[in-house]
């Protein structure tokens, strides 16, 4: 337990520092960071845009009506928020450092590769647009009658589904140590992204299986806005949590085998 | 103390590439099918090194000191052989390892680029649980021995290349690493810089007794630096041993300078057997003379001829590695 | 003179072969890069339209059965595959990490190196272009397919893909300003994907934000290519190349201006 907590208030204290590394970065290049909220207001403006304009055509889409669809798409774009401004750059990063080499000092810190790899790079101007998906959120929820331990579960709903997503990312970016060239792999990854960006009955059923078992992407969204909105029960959350447990033990594997292929290209 | 930091026995590396033959045709050739081949780049290498000793790795580009290197930090994993690092695997990179060890390398930053150095220091501080207190004095330390207190908040993006250099020794001393690898960390800088880095290693290490692995193309580095050399050409170990030894390597014999006040006969029994190379108009020759003969040829030169000024030239080291590099057959067959 | 040309025209050969075999070097890559995500874009589409007509009460939505629906979208897969495939990721790289000053030392242009390599990239794509075709006739997606309107649109698509390139090398240049471009890159990708119709037909948008679309080049990249490929376009072709052509100039010579600004900034940094 006291071994738990002096590990945790490590990785804490390193947090902090790429916290502080980054906004200090951020600010210092303040064009960028004004930018970014345009970027992402964009990104939210076209994600509603598309939707809605389906449902001026018609009543529902699947199961779902006009409001219960937006309030899914409004948690997914929670969700987006926060992996774009956390844990996206890191990605990219990688793609790059590996074709460059330049993963050796990342391999040499105490915290082990895979922390300083995908905690470090934020991208802190996204932080601004942080309401924008809650409040479009709290807007359509209110519409649909959520209960007072739906609006408590919410936060806790999508960190989970930031978990979920990330830790098949970070499965699949070990594929980099492959390919030699990230940004095919990166590509893939966005895929995934917007597969899991729909609701699940969208999808044919061997479609929906793939993505629900093999890679658990639909479990993302889906799951929680499910159980939320009563058409599943409680079961589809522990299949949410076994995925994530899953996954990360993957991950400890793969990347294992993974790193005994990186090259280190020079310079 | 005087036990072994680093031990591998047997240590190789091969990396697999493949041809590419040029245009559309040969990429699309080998889009669909690639031959592989196998490049060794180290092979059968084998070293011991003491604790507190400074160990200068030598050898041209490719040969495989960066490997080595890369071995020996746990970066990359051999393919085959033994190595052990304060006790540790290397590739095994326990977090004890990573605590005890630092690499800095003169073609790559781990320093922030957009933030001042400052930053990128506290979050080391962070990385290694360095307390406080001794963050502070560390910081002291190290920053006055390099004289850079004062750029400390400066962004390491305007940096010079020498200032930044120092930055990233300083970044990589911060948790007082046992062992200390550094691959050409004076790469690209100009000689003032060179010898104030020379100069603060050597301090820096007979302060803390720090173990340092070095590669470097300058010879003036392993001089001032190294009281030990391991030659390696085309992966393996061709040379192992003090300084002053290797600088033998070609038998007792010195280079010697001359310059004279005018063109001297070139034609004199005198330089038939010290193979001179003269210069276009005949007033300056330098010879190559036996460390038995110095003192007698000096001296018939000097009462024979209008000489203005001698020397015996200053890094004999860097004419063994050229003369090796261009016939490594004077190191004998490499034993398979 | 012609000598001059030769020699000219023996660089460009020259780069445009050096590129493509750069692009063909990551074999991977070029499939899961420019493949991979329409495939994925059409899929999900394609099982969201299924689904939306399994459940909507109407056959037919402002004019599009599902079948039509499914070819509109497959076309707006093809259309990307011509027209989007070059990116200015390297170009924006090129000019952050100082490597321009390398280029302005070639005898050789800056944008006549980029404009070589959309060359290259545009090749490539066009080849997978056919097959596609091929392979989505065969499995029923393209009914209407005619081999005059697959010409005409393939030409005016090639078009497309000079426009975007603009759009691309107008932004990228702004590196010499900005840190990170490819955001801007993203968001314009978004949005102009939005309003372009390649998420949905612009048939489906409100009326009073299609007419000011029109004011925009949006509709000319992805709906009215779409459309001349389906064979029911109803408007002029000549008009919507002669918009097209007008917005190329448009962003030509203000990437002119950008990148003169940009240079002297550039190498007043002295990098």
């Amino acid at each position: 337990m006291r071994k738990c907590l002096s590990f945790l208030r490590y990785y804490l204290s390193v947090y902090r520092r790429y916290i502080s590394n980054n906004v200090a970065r951020a600010l210092s290049f303040r064009i960028n960071f004004i930018l970014l909220f345009f970027v992402d207001l964009a990104f939210y403006g076209s994600s509603f845009g598309s939707v809605s304009f389906i449902f001026d055509h018609v009543d529902t889409v699947g199961p779902w009506s006009r409001q219960e669809f937006l309030f899914f798409v409004a948690f997914m774009m929670a969700v987006d928020q926060i992996h774009m401004s956390l844990f996206m750059m890191s990605f990219w990063e990688l793609s790059s450092d590996l074709r460059e080499g330049r993963l050796d000092f990342s391999l040499l810190k105490p915290t082990g590769i895979l922390f300083p790899v995908f905690f470090r790079h934020m991208r802190i101007g996204s932080m601004i647009a942080f309401p924008v998906p809650w409040v479009v959120m709290w807007y359509f929820g209110s519409e649909i009658g959520l209960g007072f331990v739906d609006w408590l579960c919410l936060p806790l709903f999508v960190v989970l589904a930031v978990a979920l997503i990330l830790v098949v990312e970070i499965l699949l970016s070990a594929a980099m140590f492959w390919t030699f060239e990230g940004v095919g792999i990166n590509f893939i990854r966005m895929q995934l992204q917007s597969i899991s960006r729909w609701p699940d009955f969208i999808y044919g059923y061997l479609f929906q299986k793939t993505f629900t078992f093999v890679i658990p992407v639909l479990l993302v969204g889906s799951a929680p806005v499910h159980y939320l909105l009563g058409s599943s029960s409680y079961m589809i959350l522990v299949a949410m949590l076994m995925a994530i447990l899953v996954v990360s033990l993957l991950v400890n594997i793969v990347w294992k085998i993974a790193l005994r292929r990186y090259e280190s290209a020079s310079s | 103390m005087n036990d072994t930091v680093i031990r591998c026995q047997g240590l190789t590396k091969n990396f697999r590439n493949y041809l590419q033959p040029p245009g559309v045709v040969g990429s699309l050739k080998s889009f669909f099918k690639r031959e592989y081949r196998t490049v060794p780049a180290v092979t059968e290498f084998s070293f011991d090194a003491p604790r507190g000793q400074i160990l200068g790795l030598l050898g041209p580009n490719g040969a495989g000191k960066t490997t080595l290197m890369k071995m020996l930090t746990g970066i990359i994993a051999p393919s085959s052989g033994e190595v052990r690092v304060l006790g540790y695997e290397p590739f095994r990179r326990p977090r004890d390892f990573r605590k005890r060890i630092a690499l800095v390398m003169g073609q790559k930053s781990q320093l922030w680029w957009d933030i001042p150095a400052l930053e990128s220091f506290l979050l080391l501080r962070s990385y290694y649980e360095i307390p406080p207190q001794e963050f502070k004095i560390r910081l002291e330390e190290v920053s006055s021995l390099l004289g850079i207190e004062h750029l400390l908040q400066v962004h390491v993006r305007k940096l010079s290349l020498g200032e930044r250099m120092k930055m990233e020794l300083m970044a990589c001393l911060l948790h007082n690493p046992e062992v200390l690898f550094l691959d050409e960390p004076t790469i690209g800088l100009d000689l003032v810089s060179q010898r104030n880095i020379r100069d603060f290693l050597l301090e820096y290490q007979r302060k803390h007794n720090t173990t340092i692995i070095l590669t470097s193309h300058y010879m003036a580095d392993v001089q001032a630096l190294c009281s030990r050399i391991v030659l390696i050409l085309g992966g393996r170990k061709r040379f192992d041993g003090p300084l002053l030894e290797f600088e033998k390597i070609l038998g007792g014999e010195k280079f010697v300078n001359f310059s004279f006040s005018e063109p001297v006969v070139t034609s004199d029994s005198i330089w038939s057997n010290l193979a001179p190379e003269w210069n276009n108009d005949k007033t300056q020759v330098e010879l190559r003379i036996s460390d038995h003969d110095f003192r007698a040829t000096a001296k018939e030169i000097l009462e024979r001829f209008p000489v203005t000024d001698m020397n015996t030239e200053k890094l004999p080291i860097e004419r063994v590695m050229e003369t090796l590099l261009r016939k490594p057959e004077l190191l004998g067959a490499v034993d398979e | 003179m012609s000598n001059v040309l030769q020699r000219e025209l023996s660089k460009w050969t020259q780069t445009v072969q050096i590129s493509s075999a750069n692009f063909l070097a990551y074999k991977g890559d070029v499939l899961l890069q420019v493949i991979g995500p329409a495939v994925v874009f059409f899929l999900i589409k394609y099982q969201l339209w299924s689904s939306i007509y399994d459940f909507a009460d109407a056959e037919v939505i402002k004019g599009y059965t599902i079948q039509s629906m499914i070819e509109y979208q497959a076309w707006v897969m093809l259309v990307g595959f011509i027209s989007q495939s070059y990116n200015s990721r390297h170009l924006a790289e090129d000019i952050r990490l100082g490597r321009i000053s390398s280029y302005l030392l070639y005898p050789f242009e800056f944008w006549h190196f980029h404009t070589a390599r959309f060359i290259a990239f545009q090749l490539i794509q066009l080849s997978i272009v056919a097959v596609s075709v091929v392979a989505l006739y065969i499995s029923g997606f393209l009914p209407s397919l005619t081999l005059s309107h697959f010409v005409i649109g393939a030409l005016y698509t090639s078009l497309i893909g000079l426009l975007w390139f603009s759009i691309h090398f107008a932004l990228g240049i702004l590196a010499f300003w900005l840190d990170e471009t490819w955001m801007l890159r993203v968001t314009f990708i978004i949005i102009a994907n939005f309003f372009s119709g390649a998420v949905l037909p612009l048939e489906l948008f409100p009326d009073a934000l299609r007419s000011l679309l029109y004011l925009l080049p949006f509709p000319y990249m992805t709906y009215v290519p779409v459309k001349i490929f389906m064979g029911v376009y109803e408007g002029s072709v000549l008009y919507a190349i002669s918009v097209v052509l007008l917005w190329i100039t448009i962003l030509s010579v203000l990437s002119r201006l950008i990148w003169a600004r940009g240079i002297r900034l550039y190498t007043a940094a002295g990098m």
